[in-house]
């Protein structure tokens, strides 16, 4: 029992992971700084609790903000380019950030002895949950509860004229701009608020392994970050859920059976996929129009989707 | 209501505009012709903002707006249509129209405007220019399934959802039959009748002379010939722009 | 900080050095930059194939001279570019640009595990050429293994212009990346065509995966990763699609890279490399020598 109490906690984290790309992905960005994010509101959420023995949700929050505000600051040159150029200058900044953290050392004495991050040899000390009698079924209804309500309100941006305005850039930025959409800002708040959500993601997760260094925010887990909303497919929000599922599921159990080569078959598996069923898993015909410079995708003919953007229903408030 | 005075643009040598002054008046459905090559969607994309001018001015509603970036020029009142259309090919075709209608209240302003005067203003806007395009029984449909005349009726619609009071067209008859030309006109006609003021570039003569008040003609980036339709068809320099010289008889 | 002549002369030997090994970068820049030029598409998976067809050149170490070990290493590496092309590209549809970078994503997972696995993670030793030559000009000293592979790296560079300008196999490439459709219906074989763009890439990347494991002196499954990411770096300050932009864009990387790893130090120097592809962005973004491309 414990096992999958373990397990759902590493999905419920991911999936936090797997919506800020998600958000980011909507509007057509490619972006692999969504691992640096993370990193950024992990180190800040860890070092607020265990340094300065701030409140959890007090902490979480500031790792949240912090994390939004760095991915503002960034989106603002950052996006000027777009498709490979943008891939590449999120995976530099991805790198400067772990660099950045790599060579971090800061510590305070607390009651409990030296705290803080330690350079190469990484954040030890988190100990907020332990210290304050968290169990594992506490912290799975923590991280879930986040999880429902990033997903809510996602969905309702989604559904609400933002969420329009977004799809349209994702569509055709020229057609949008010359439809008076003002592309900086809708690229810059949905990076933003996808930074926002993965420093989330970071603050908790740092909580629940107690202890957090640099090489757990490689460009690696930047995959990981857009692999899931591309293999759940990007029209639905609970694909991505199912893809963390699916994925994670299988790394952690395949653990007991096939053992180390569990990465490798990862590997195979999203190359297996991504032949299959190359608009993910859950697809619904929202494609990337003009990522790359090539031009607009043609839809795959489904119908109209049900429920989700459809505007029949009140519209929603900005 | 459009001013373009002393515009250039240059790409390396290549002058593309040279020196172009016009002037479109409120109310006017004004033509933009030339043979291919001559400047016209250059011309296009100077006064959409998509270029910026290596010299002259473009002036909107006596405003300056040559440095302005293209959805601020949207903002102001300018809306257009694309030659290759572009569409949001996975949004439905109420989402397209939503899209461009739902921009013009971002923001603090738009947030009050919308508390004041209620959502439903919007909406009812958006649902009468679907019904003016013919495609309220196409809604839910995605744009990029659509026809290509229903795509072309719908870029025109999302055009008038920005609001704009004036529209340039670029090449909208491109592709069309009799009919559809027929009823590009009406439609054209009507847009002005609401009270926008219309920039057509085409090449299909007959419509532009049909429908314009007045025509602009375009050669090597520079204008040649300026009047009514009849004025324009007689310029000796338009008939020779357009199909040669006289070859001098041989002696 | 106050440098005296000798920190000057240790700076700049450093810095030549690096210029050397950039080379090894050109060529990774050079693999990125014609499959995106061709496809508009991007294979990450490229620099670990590279380091792949190193390792399966260590297959004839023991049996041929160090040259034909870098040969090996140059035609496993077309191999592998060809494998790819059929997995990651051919099937899946062109209008999706994210599933084959996803996919290109897993093949570099796929490729780096495996190394992992069939080492145990162990750095191998990679064969070096006149490692014990050494050329002294003037206050430098130039490393011979080091000039060995830069002259590689040229030859390399040289025999793709030569191919890509005088061939019709490089024509017809030039062709197909402009024009598909075009290219097609004057009979070009798109698939074929792309598909040789893949090799051809893939010889190149051998050669990249020997030179570095000869300039490095080993092999380890941790190159993968810092190679991708410095290619793409030489990539993008290159201009994307340009050759000419790759080559000297890869020079000045590996020398920026050398310079900050002398002024600050290894763990610090990539954070330079990155900030330098920033300022680019920022202020260039066509990159050194921007592809003639089409206005959008």
């Amino acid at each position: 029992m414990d096992f999958y109490l373990g397990l759902a906690q590493v999905i419920g984290i991911h999936t936090l992971l797997g919506l800020s790309a998600w958000c980011v992905l909507h509007t057509g960005q490619v972006s692999i700084a969504q691992g640096a994010f993370f990193a950024i509101g992990a180190y800040v959420a860890g070092m607020l609790t265990s340094m300065w023995d701030w409140p959890l949700a007090l902490a979480l929050g500031t790792g949240t903000a912090v994390a939004g505000l760095v991915a503002v600051a960034v989106g603002f040159p950052a996006l000027r380019v777009k498709g490979l150029m943008l891939v590449v200058a999120t995976t530099a900044f991805a790198e400067i950030v772990r660099l950045f953290f790599f060579n971090l050392k800061w510590r305070v004495e607390t009651p409990d002895g030296l705290a803080g991050p330690d350079g190469s040899l990484g954040f030890g000390g988190i100990r907020y949950f332990p210290s304050n009698g968290w169990t594992t079924f506490d912290v799975n209804l923590l991280i879930w509860v986040l999880v429902g309500a990033v997903m809510l309100l996602l969905w309702a941006l989604d559904r609400s004229r933002i969420g329009t305005i977004w799809r349209a850039v994702g569509e055709d930025e020229l057609a949008a701009q010359s439809a008076g959409i003002n592309l900086t800002a809708a690229k810059v708040s949905a990076f933003g608020i996808g930074g926002a959500i993965a420093g989330l993601g970071g603050g908790v997760f740092a909580h629940y392994a107690t202890h957090i260094e640099h090489n757990n925010f490689t460009i690696l887990l930047a995959t990981f970050a857009i692999a899931y909303p591309i293999l759940g497919g990007l029209s639905s929000l609970a694909g991505t859920l199912l893809a963390v599922i699916f994925i994670q599921g299988f790394l952690l159990e395949g653990l007991r059976f096939i053992g180390e080569w569990r990465s490798l078959l990862f590997g195979v598996l999203i190359v297996v996929v991504m032949l299959v069923r190359p608009n993910g898993m859950i697809n619904r015909s929202l494609g990337i129009g003009s990522l790359f410079g090539t031009k607009g995708a043609k839809p795959s003919g489904a119908a109209a989707k049900p429920g989700s953007a459809d505007q029949k229903g009140a519209p929603g408030h900005a | 209501m459009l001013e373009l005075r002393n515009l250039s643009r240059h790409f390396g040598g290549v002058k593309a505009v040279d020196t172009l002054d016009l002037t479109v008046r409120k109310g006017e459905i004004l033509g933009l012709i030339g043979p291919n090559g001559s400047g016209k969607s250059t011309t296009v994309n100077l006064i959409t903002g998509v270029y910026q001018p290596t010299a002259g001015t473009v002036s909107f509603k006596g405003q300056d707006i040559s440095q302005r970036a293209p959805h601020q020029r949207c903002e102001l009142g300018l809306a257009r249509t694309f030659q290759n259309i572009r569409l949001f090919g996975h949004l439905t075709v109420w989402q397209n129209l939503w899209a461009a209608r739902v921009v013009r209240e971002t923001g603090w302003a738009g947030f009050k405007q919308r508390w004041l005067s209620g959502a439903a203003a919007a909406r009812e806007e958006a649902e009468a220019l679907l019904v003016f395009g013919d495609l309220a029984h196409k809604r839910d449909m995605l744009a990029g399934n659509l026809a290509f005349g229903e795509q072309r009726r719908l870029e025109l619609i999302r055009a008038a959802a920005s609001g704009a009071e004036l529209l340039l067209l670029d090449e909208p008859a491109a592709g069309m039959n009799a009919e559809e030309i027929n009823d590009l006109d009406n439609r054209i006609r009507s847009l002005r009748d609401q009270g926008r003021t219309i920039l057509l570039i085409e090449h299909h003569m007959e419509l532009v002379m049909e429908v314009c008040d007045r025509v602009a003609v375009l050669n090597f980036g520079r204008k040649i010939a300026e009047g009514t339709p009849a004025q324009v068809q007689a310029d000796a320099q338009v008939r020779a722009a357009y199909l040669g010289t006289e070859e001098p008889a041989a002696a | 900080m106050a440098m005296d002549l000798l920190d000057l002369l240790d700076l700049s030997q450093s810095v030549i050095d690096g210029l050397l090994f950039g080379t090894t970068y050109s060529l990774i820049g050079i693999g990125f930059t014609l499959i995106f030029g061709v496809m508009h598409k991007i294979n990450l998976s490229y620099a670990a194939a590279s380091i792949g067809a190193a390792y399966l050149s260590l297959i004839v170490v023991t049996a041929v001279p160090t040259p034909l070990v870098y040969a090996f290493a140059a035609l496993v590496g077309g191999v592998l570019g060809w494998l790819i092309y059929l997995i990651c590209f051919r099937f899946i549809p062109i209008n999706n640009p994210l599933a084959t970078l996803m996919s290109t994503v897993g093949m570099l997972l796929a490729i780096e595990e495996l190394i992992s696995h069939l080492t145990y993670g162990m750095p191998q030793n990679y064969p070096a050429l006149f490692a014990s030559s050494n050329f002294e000009i003037g206050q430098f000293f130039l490393r011979g293994d080091l000039i060995f592979v830069f002259l590689l790296g040229c030859a390399a560079m040289v025999a793709l212009t030569l191919l890509l300008k005088k061939t019709r196999l490089g024509l017809a490439t030039r062709a197909v990346a402009q024009q598909p459709v075009a290219a097609q219906l004057c009979g070009m074989g798109v698939n074929t065509t792309n598909a040789s763009t893949f090799i051809i890439a893939g010889l190149l990347g051998g050669t990249a995966g020997a030179m570095a494991g000869a300039a490095i002196g080993v092999l380890s499954p941790l190159m993968t990763l810092p190679l991708t990411v410095k290619g793409l770096v030489v990539t993008v300050i290159g201009g994307l699609g340009s050759i000419p932009g790759a080559i000297v864009a890869g020079l000045i990387v590996g020398g920026v890279e050398n310079l900050f790893q002398f002024l600050r130090g290894v763990s610090e120097r990539d954070i330079y490399v990155m900030l330098l592809l920033f300022v680019f962005l920022v202020f260039r973004p066509g990159g050194l020598f921007a592809a003639p491309g089409g206005r959008d």
